[in-house]
């Protein structure tokens, strides 16, 4: 009874072991096989005490993925399972350093594509059993591309006892070794913090351009890796998780010069401040404040500070005189300290209302940064005296009081200007203390603000208690004139920083219409300085604001022509996508495009991305697909050639339903061209169906 | 002069405001109003006063079919309903996307599911998806009576598709309503979701 019962329960175990076999091999996804799996080896026999290397190598169909050990946001980690003769034993799985994909709804998933080998080095016994070696192997897959399927496999390599000579697979171990992870040379230091809910890990120049994916241990969750110059910041869930380091690895460079390096936190330092709301530190709040004092103080010898204070000493020249030195110095440092003091409470509050913030924040956004090169800019152009900034010959009634007012108010400005450009050159310095700040009560945050604006601005109080060593100042001259315009140069200089930043932060195209507007701001400014001077006639003035209005409305109309976001739910057009569509009897509309197309582009603008046509796709479930022939793709010049076009643009319209030819459009269309075509495909498919 | 500096002041303060906050727990869940699939507009804000769960769910995603397949997420449905609590069902795919069927279908598969949701509402823009950030199939929230967020995550502990694993894994959102229903804090209020991508439509 009880054997027959054993006999039975192990037919059942080989026959559910034959289901799960067959399921893992035949994997299929409409006809195709989505991920061949198989067991190899770099050696063609065992030698008896040797080290050599058995992988799973996975070919996955083009278009399709599967997951590296941290998947990212969805999918999940390729496992495998070795079974090995006995005495072999095996090393830790060696993982290739995988892809950053990014899918819609800004999910980043960590993947790879087309062909990828995940292998161990093993151990032979000193001592070989008799017989063929039999390995085996157990893996577990998810395989996505906008679908996800779930694959298996178990596999086996029986390889003999021998010399361990090469096999045939060696070269694929070599190709794909390149690619795991090296650990970190010893000669390049990491450093991490934490600044509120963040962690910064922050890296040396040889790093710039490097991208950081993290394995963060089970049990936190992690938001993005953000790039910024110089660190990488990971939002960790909550500021209260406790976390001062983070593993991962770093890829540096493109292409066959990439490099992974293997990050582990353990070996790295760590200079975060623990966030526990404890009792208050005074001996840390008094360090913490003197660190304040200090870094404000060096903010002023500061590379990105440099131009701007040179520009403000050059304000002060310009304005000698002991009296005014002495309002301007104060006008200035009070500049700072009010800058200083609006910081402090903008971080409370933001604090307060939950946000994450970190010293820097205000170049973390983009249009900041846009502001911050647009102002630069047009400062150097005033430099370089391509425009002046003027006061009108009508008001000169009260001139004497209105310039003392410009002077003092400009010394005020030029301190805001100076604190706001200050901020990203404090990383290493005020970290520190900003840290401190972040994790303390309000009144903790606002004093140590003050006091890195009143370190900024002690020479100038200091100026103002002693207006006598305003004598050392230079005497005034031509050679202000020479000052002034290589100034405007220093202030180029910072602006290509600024750029840089920029282009750090969102590529390529930004720094494109960072340059379009400095172009823009450099005609306005030629505008002012020709046709708007203290001399020019009411007419002259007039013309040159028509001009400027034309110059912004004309700038303004070609920016929201080539910028406008498309409000339609384009979709990057495959085949596979265009039969799924069609299979799920969806009507399809195709648009064959190219950046570089303006016909393209203007028929996209007035005559698909209008409001009916939005509704009239809305309404019979079209899907539209963007074929997109900007890099000359193959799969597409094929349909187009099969259309009889020899380029784009080229719309199709299938009535859905299946079966039927698509609807060819002109190439030049208009809105009532695509209603039309969409009313008679829905026509004929209605003729069809009856 | 000193206007100019005002508007650097303000510049500032609107770069820091660029910085988006996710939903998160300890905070309150932002509203939102959907159509369910039998064509009723759902609001987060009706069910004040109640735990509400928000499931992200897509039918045809084998992490999804993990749950139904092997009962536990029906089960589930049909428990915390019994006791007040609303569970909507949400599903983000774009049309065209896995997962984005005519109501009528996805009726006819709740009914074969046995399926025990308050109601599953439809979300093809991803608006909803995107306001809560989800992203995978499932993705689990849980919403006290006051509106707040107390937890976010995975709907169980063990990462994989076999049904097998339903029965031995530690689900979060049962330990955490049952935590919240008793007036208990919750322990685990934020793991790492699970599953497939959530389809949203592609933005380019």
């Amino acid at each position: 009874m009880n054997r027959l019962f054993v006999l039975r329960f192990r037919i059942w175990m080989v026959l559910a072991w034959l289901a799960i076999q067959q399921n893992g091999h035949a994997q299929t996804h409409n006809g195709t096989q989505l991920v061949k799996a198989s067991l190899v080896s770099d050696v063609s026999s065992v030698r008896a005490g040797s080290v050599f290397r058995i992988g799973v190598r996975y070919q996955i169909e083009p278009g399709w993925h599967i997951y590296w050990k941290n998947p990212g946001d969805a999918g999940i980690s390729t496992k495998i399972t070795w079974r090995l003769p006995e005495g072999f034993t095996a090393g830790n799985l060696q993982w290739p350093a995988p892809m950053i994909e990014k899918e819609p709804g800004e999910l980043q998933v960590f993947s790879y594509s087309n062909e990828v080998l995940l292998f161990a080095e093993v151990h032979a016994p000193e001592k070989l059993p008799a017989g063929p070696l039999n390995f085996g192997a157990n893996s577990n897959w998810l395989v996505c591309e906008r679908i996800c399927v779930p694959g298996k496999a178990d596999m086996s390599l029986e390889l003999p006892s021998g010399n361990g000579e090469s096999s045939l697979t060696a070269s694929l171990f070599e190709s794909f070794e390149k690619k795991v992870p090296f650990r970190l040379p010893k000669e390049i230091h990491l450093s991490y913090s934490r600044v509120g809910k963040d962690l910064q890990i922050h890296f040396p120049a040889q790093l710039a351009g490097s991208q950081f994916l993290p394995l963060p241990p089970e049990d936190v969750v992690i938001g993005h890796v953000v790039s910024h110059p110089g660190y990488f910041s990971v939002p960790i869930e909550s500021e209260q998780k406790p976390m001062l380091g983070l593993d991962g690895i770093l890829i540096s460079g493109t292409g066959t010069g990439q490099q992974a390096y293997e990050i582990a936190a353990a070996s790295v330092e760590s200079t975060g401040q623990s966030l526990d709301a404890g009792p208050i530190n005074w001996s840390g709040f008094s360090q913490a404040l003197f660190f304040a004092l200090i870094g404000g103080l060096i903010l002023n010898v500061m590379p990105c500070v440099l131009p701007v204070i040179s520009l403000k000493v050059f304000g002060f020249v310009k304005d000698s005189g002991r009296q005014n030195a002495f309002r301007l110095s104060l006008a200035f440092a009070s500049g700072i300290m009010v800058c200083f003091a609006v910081l402090a409470v903008l971080v409370i509050l933001i604090r307060a209302a939950g946000v994450q913030v970190g010293w820097g924040f205000q170049f973390q956004d983009s249009r900041f940064v846009l502001f911050i090169a647009c102002l630069v800019f047009a400062f150097a152009l005033n430099m370089f005296g391509v425009y002046e900034i003027s006061v009108s010959p009508r008001s000169t009634g009260k001139l004497a009081s209105l310039a003392k007012g410009r002077g003092v108010g400009g010394a005020f400005f030029q301190g805001v200007f100076a604190t706001v450009l200050a901020t990203p050159c404090t990383a290493p310095f005020l970290g520190t203390a900003s840290a401190f700040a972040f994790a303390q009560p309000s009144w903790i945050t606002f004093t140590i603000f003050i006091f890195i604006g009143l370190g900024m601005s002690l020479p100038y109080l200091l100026l103002a208690l002693n207006p006598a060593w305003v004598r050392f100042l230079p005497k005034p001259g031509s050679w202000m004139l020479y000052l002034k315009q290589g100034m405007g140069f220093l202030l180029l200089a910072t602006l290509l920083w600024l750029v840089w930043v920029l282009g750090q932060m969102k590529g390529v195209n930004s720094v494109v219409l960072l340059g379009a507007l400095l172009l823009v701001i450099a005609i306005l400014a030629w505008i002012k300085g020709s046709f708007w001077t203290p001399i020019s006639s009411s007419r002259s003035r007039i013309a040159a604001v028509v001009a400027m209005l034309a110059v912004l409305g004309f700038s303004a109309a070609i920016y929201s022509f080539l910028t406008k976001p498309t409000q339609l739910a384009w979709r990057p057009f495959s085949e596979e996508r265009l039969d799924l569509a069609l299979a799920s009897g969806h009507p399809v509309f195709i648009d064959f495009t190219a950046d570089w197309c303006i016909t393209c582009k203007t028929n996209e603008r007035f005559a698909i991305d209008t409001a009916e046509v939005r509704q009239a796709f809305e309404k019979n479930g079209v899907v539209i697909l963007k074929a997109d022939w900007t890099n000359g793709d193959p799969a597409i010049t094929d349909l187009l050639k099969q259309h009889g076009r020899a380029g784009v643009p080229m719309y199709l319209v299938y009535p859905g339903g299946g079966g039927q030819d698509p609807v060819l459009l002109p190439e030049l269309i208009t809105s009532q061209t695509v209603l039309d075509a969409l009313n008679r495909s829905r026509q004929s498919l209605a003729e069809i169906k009856s | 002069m000193i206007k100019r500096s005002i508007l650097a002041c303000c510049a500032l303060a609107i770069g820091i405001q660029m910085v988006s906050a996710d939903v998160e727990v300890g905070k309150p869940a932002p509203n939102f109003s959907l159509q369910d699939t039998h064509g009723k507009r759902v609001n987060l804000a009706d069910f004040k006063g109640k735990f509400v769960v928000l499931e992200w769910y897509q039918p045809d995603c084998p992490f999804v079919g993990k749950q139904y397949k092997s009962g536990n997420m029906q089960k589930l449905q049909k428990q915390y309903t019994a006791k007040g609590v609303a569970w909507l069902s949400i599903d983000s795919s774009a049309p065209g996307e896995e997962g984005n069927y005519p109501s009528e279908e996805l009726n006819q598969i709740s009914a074969k599911d046995g399926a025990g949701r308050t109601a599953l509402l439809l979300d093809p823009d991803g608006k909803v998806g995107r306001l809560y950030g989800a992203k995978t199939t499932p993705d689990m929230y849980i919403i006290d009576p006051k509106g707040v967020v107390i937890y976010q995550g995975a709907i169980d502990s063990k990462r994989s598709t076999d049904l097998a694993d339903v029965n031995s894994a530690t689900n979060f959102v049962r330990i955490a309503l049952d935590e919240a229903e008793s007036g208990r804090p919750v322990t685990t209020t934020t793991t790492r979701p699970y599953g497939c991508s959530v389809k949203y439509a592609g933005n380019d």
